[in-house]
């Protein structure tokens, strides 16, 4: 196993063990993070590996959201069912949206898909009899850990756990599936296609890519692994609301993405970690946070353009560089 | 010897009791203070605060001190569920005062049930806050309710010579829910009452002029309004310079606070004196002592000549839990939720009681018809009437 | 079917809305042209805008025609503002990735706005019509606010003035020049910096005038810059980015869409100007009026 896979088998153990350290807060912000990183990695792969910059990524997390609360509240749809959905349903409205996003270039690419996306809000929005309009919907069911505690009354560290740790270990298996999954195609042939449409879509195009239909198929995967950090997050945030879907949440997730980095895998997620635990602490001390927020952002700017994990690999690059020639 | 050993033993093995008692109550409140309800959301805060630091000077409730944990929910209902779990898991507040939307409120409502704390919301009056399937034991509002409001304007409209009436609301829960109990409730007193028009734009919308002119086209004779706060000043000016108030001869009533200090303070000369609005308080209404002692206080306290309405909120909302905690002589949830219900204090407005059915409290608000006074640069309600809710609330 | 004078009034209506915006977006559409970047920040400069007219007025206390000195002293302050920023920070960014300059834009925008918020608080301030105009008047039997009647003719002119500048003057034909390639102009030994921090205020200052004169007509709250920012967005993308003959397009067919929509629609204006936007981009690529990107 490489390092980096030791170093992410690593962080993956660490979160498994955030509840041990029996804080019901740390656990929280913990989950919240994780599922950040899931819907921010998958972004990346639109920004980072394609060169397609979205502003409206939260559609699809906000879909995502709604199928699995839907399904679990209104239809008692047993989770393993209505989580694997949200993926599915974001996955085809992604496609649909999608097939017109890709046919235009750049800004004018950002914009539709910023249309869908508010598209999708106001139907949230207005859709009282299914959405529950703008008041949301309150209540999502957590799925059902009864197995797994009539289990862990015979097996040690597996019972005993309040429901929302058990969702927690849920979370951190299933996103740590999915960041595999997304690392897996970023590395595969088809991964190294799109760094290179990215690159240059001419040369692409000139040597007999199909540039738009891969570039369909980063935006169709994009929005499913938005869809399942959506499905994750409503039962979470034990509601959900059309807010998921505004835009407002496509600039938040796309600064986590920029913040951490998007030349690599792991920035987002980093950007993730790094914004909700800045927003924590901000917020005990003033209610200016925008105005921090603005301040971190212009700084980084200036100081870090290749964002926290750039300017991380950067810093760790010199130091070894220091220490061999030492 | 042995005696002061003792002693000392014997006080160290007191001193976490000591502490637990001294240790502050903790307050969480969730309140938009950014974006346009901050106009409602930031001095309701203040308005606790207000109180918290009154009853603190006087050496608290049970002997501990009350401390209040402001964090801005963005009058968006995720943002603000995210805030109360915050305040709850990181904070570890005792309970919740707090929310603003109608949207926030039934949000928070959940979050206050899965962690049994008392939530009492001050400021979001959709009838769904406590409905009969919404309902739980920690849940209270001393805000009025949308039935409320929409009946006690329809008393007002029943008795103008009009018949022709149109609605203007925003498409959203508050804007349906409050309309739909006004043209209910005006049907049912008079029914020759007709609602000729109905225009719906969306939550937050900047140009009323296309929904102005088609309304106009059918002729009203008398407009119903709830847009709220600074969209009322938005929407006022449009239709000032549309001519609609001329048109209708003042028969407008708009509620949502549309007659408030702060609206008609900041439009001046501009406000379509004339009209019939409410507002939750007034700094000139005076009616009681308390009232006016209260109205002292706050002006001092914000520092205002003429201090906000939207305080009292806040302030009837801390005076509610503190009352509860006394009564209950306790901070624990399950014994405050229960002595809250039936539970009546004397607050500036007036005597209001928590019914047990429903968790709500008789708050009405004051109506009145604006008008020019020469004490003030600007318009007040006049003769301004608190008009009590109890008989509309089921 | 609605009589004509109904149909004439809505359509004006939908004019004065398509007028203002036209205002706010002719500067974000300057800036897109010349600088290649949304400017974020730009719904920031017109909530300002909003707030220095209003403090202005404050200021100058009561007189004839102090709207005005107000209007234009806040376009003027926030067209300074903008020279300022961009000669500190933004031209930093002119070789970077247009992501991250937009990302500047955005992070402007929270600085600035949160920067109102301490300055003028929360309360809603309010900026009556200037006294030469608050009356109205009636044409075909609709009613026509002088404010509205103004609005509806200072779109078009200064529309006009940008053509007669861009087409007719030297300033004009370098930022034309700025626009296609900005190393051979500067090859040519135009001082392209300095034309850069122009437009950028001039930019400034038409966001600025934009929210200064709809301040009559809106209430000045926290939160309008982000009500507008979309707006203008869609306005300027609708009608192709760059193209200032497309904004204005873009405005019109915006305003006609909104007043009519609703009566066919009544409840469903929250869709209105994304399934517009979406609806152009689908069946022409880069706007009404615009060019290809590459």
């Amino acid at each position: 196993m490489s390092v980096r896979g030791l170093a992410g088998l690593a962080v993956f153990v660490a979160a498994l063990l955030v509840p041990a350290l029996g804080s019901r807060f740390y656990t929280f912000l913990a989950n919240d993070v994780i599922i950040w990183a899931l819907f921010a990695t998958s972004l990346n792969l639109l920004v980072g590996y394609t060169g397609l910059v979205s502003f409206g990524h939260a559609a699809y997390f906000g879909v995502g959201a709604y199928v699995t609360g839907i399904l679990m509240k209104k239809l008692a749809v047993p989770f393993v069912l209505a989580w694997p959905a949200a993926g599915v349903v974001g996955a085809a409205c992604a496609l649909v949206f999608g097939f017109f996003c890709v046919r235009l270039t750049r800004i004018y690419f950002a914009m539709l898909t910023l249309a869908f996306a508010q598209i999708v809000w106001a139907i949230c929005f207005k859709w009282n009899e299914l959405t529950g309009g703008e008041q949301g919907m309150p209540e999502i069911p957590y799925p059902d850990f009864g197995w797994i505690e009539r289990i862990g009354a015979s097996v040690p560290l597996l019972g005993g756990w309040r429901t929302a740790e058990y969702f927690y270990f849920l979370c951190t298996v299933l996103v740590a599936a999915s960041l595999w999954a997304l690392h897996r195609i970023v590395t595969s042939p088809f991964g190294r296609m799109l760094t290179t449409i990215r690159e240059n879509a001419e040369r692409a195009e000139f040597i007999g890519v199909n540039v738009q239909r891969y570039e369909l198929a980063a935006f169709v995967l994009a929005g499913t692994f938005a869809g399942l950090a959506g499905g994750l997050f409503g039962i979470f945030n034990r509601g959900v609301f059309p807010d998921f879907a505004y835009w407002t949440k496509s600039s938040e997730v796309l600064i986590m993405t920029l913040l951490g980095g998007m030349g690599t895998f792991f920035g987002p997620s980093i950007g993730a970690l790094v914004l909700i635990l800045l927003n924590q602490q901000i917020v005990s001390y003033t209610e200016y946070w925008p105005l921090v927020l603005g301040t971190v952002l212009v700084v980084l700017l200036f100081g870090f353009p290749g964002g926290l994990a750039g300017a991380v690999g950067a810093l760790s690059g010199r130091l070894l560089r220091r220490v061999r020639s030492a | 010897m042995l005696h002061v050993l003792t002693l000392l033993v014997a006080a160290l093995l007191a001193l976490p009791l000591v502490a637990e008692a001294q240790k502050p109550i903790k307050v969480g409140m969730p309140m938009p203070l950014s974006g346009p309800p901050a106009l409602f959301g930031d001095p309701a805060s203040k308005g606790a605060q207000m109180f918290v630091d009154e009853i603190n000077a006087k050496g608290g409730v049970l002997g501990r001190k009350l401390e209040l944990i402001v964090r801005d929910s963005k009058a968006d209902a995720n943002e603000a569920v995210r805030v109360a779990r915050e305040l709850i898991l990181k904070e570890n507040v005792d309970f919740l005062v707090g929310t603003l939307t109608s949207a926030e409120g039934p949000a928070v409502s959940v979050v206050a049930k899965e962690n049994k704390i008392v939530f009492i919301a001050p400021i979001p009056k959709t009838d769904q806050l406590t409905a009969a399937d919404k309902l739980h034991p920690y849940v209270f509002r001393v805000a009025a309710t949308t039935t409320m409001e929409g009946r006690s304007a329809a008393e007002i409209v029943a008795k103008w010579p009009v018949t022709q009436v149109a609605t203007m609301s925003f498409d959203y829960a508050y804007g349906q829910d409050v309309t739909r109990a006004f043209v209910e409730h005006l049907k049912k007193i008079k029914p020759s009452a007709q609602i000729v028009d109905q225009q719906w734009p969306k939550l937050g919308e900047q140009d009323y002029n296309p929904f102005i002119n088609a309304q106009m086209a059918k002729k009203p004779e008398a407009i119903f309004s709830s847009i709220w706060g600074g969209f009322f000043v938005t929407y006022s000016k449009q239709a000032k310079a549309l001519g609609v108030f001329d048109t209708i001869k003042y028969n407008f009533i708009g509620v949502g606070e549309a007659a408030t200090p702060e609206t008609t303070k900041s439009m001046g000369a501009d406000y379509p004196v004339g009209i019939w609005g409410n507002s939750y308080d007034a700094f000139y209404w005076g009616e009681t002592a308390a009232h006016r002692d209260y109205t002292a206080r706050l002006s001092k306290y914000l520092k205002d000549e003429y201090p906000s309405s939207w305080a009292i909120q806040g302030y009837i909302g801390m005076q509610f839990l503190t009352e509860a905690i006394r009564k209950a002589g306790s901070a624990e949830s399950d014994k405050v939720a229960k002595a809250l219900l039936g539970l009546a204090v004397e607050t500036p407005i007036g005597p209001l009681t928590i019914r047990e059915k429903d968790h709500q409290a008789n708050r009405g608000q004051l109506y009145g018809k604006t008008v020019k006074d020469p004490k003030y640069p600007f318009a007040i309600m006049k003769p301004v009437t608190y008009v009590d809710p109890s008989r509309f609330m089921d | 079917m609605p009589d004509a004078s109904f149909v004439f009034a809505q359509s004006l209506s939908g004019l004065t809305a398509a007028m203002f915006l036209f205002l706010i977006a002719s500067g974000l559409s300057l800036i897109f042209g010349v600088l290649r970047v949304l400017n974020f920040a730009h719904g920031t400069f017109y909530m300002l805008g909003a707030y220095l007219a209003f403090q202005a007025m404050l200021w100058l206390g009561p007189g004839p025609g102090r709207f005005w000195l107000a209007a234009l002293g806040a376009a003027l302050g926030i067209a300074l503002l903008g020279g300022v920023v961009e000669r500190v920070l933004f031209r930093h960014l002119y070789g970077k990735e247009e992501l991250y300059q937009l990302l500047f834009t955005y992070a402007l925008g929270l600085i600035l706005s949160d920067a109102a918020k301490i300055f003028w608080g929360t309360q809603q301030k309010s900026v009556s019509r200037p006294p030469e105009l608050a009356g109205s008047f009636s044409l075909f039997g609709a009613t026509i606010p002088q404010y509205n009647l103004f609005i509806i003719l200072l779109g078009p002119s200064i529309a006009l003035a940008f053509w007669f500048v861009l087409q007719r003057t030297r300033a004009g034909r370098f930022i034309r020049a700025a626009a296609l390639d900005r190393e051979t102009l500067g090859a040519l030994g135009v001082n392209v910096t300095a034309l850069y921090t122009g437009v950028f205020m001039l930019a400034s200052f038409l966001g600025g005038l934009g929210g200064a004169l709809i301040s009559p007509m809106r209430a000045t709250t926290p939160g309008m810059d982000t009500e507008v920012i979309v707006e203008a967005f869609v306005v300027v993308v609708i009608g192709g980015l760059g193209s200032l003959w497309g904004t204005f397009l873009g405005a019109v067919v915006y305003g006609q869409v909104l007043s009519f929509g609703i009566l066919f629609f009544p409840r469903f204006s929250i869709f209105a100007v994304f399934a517009l936007m979406a609806a152009v981009l689908i069946i022409r690529p880069w706007g009404l009026l615009g060019r290809p990107l590459r």
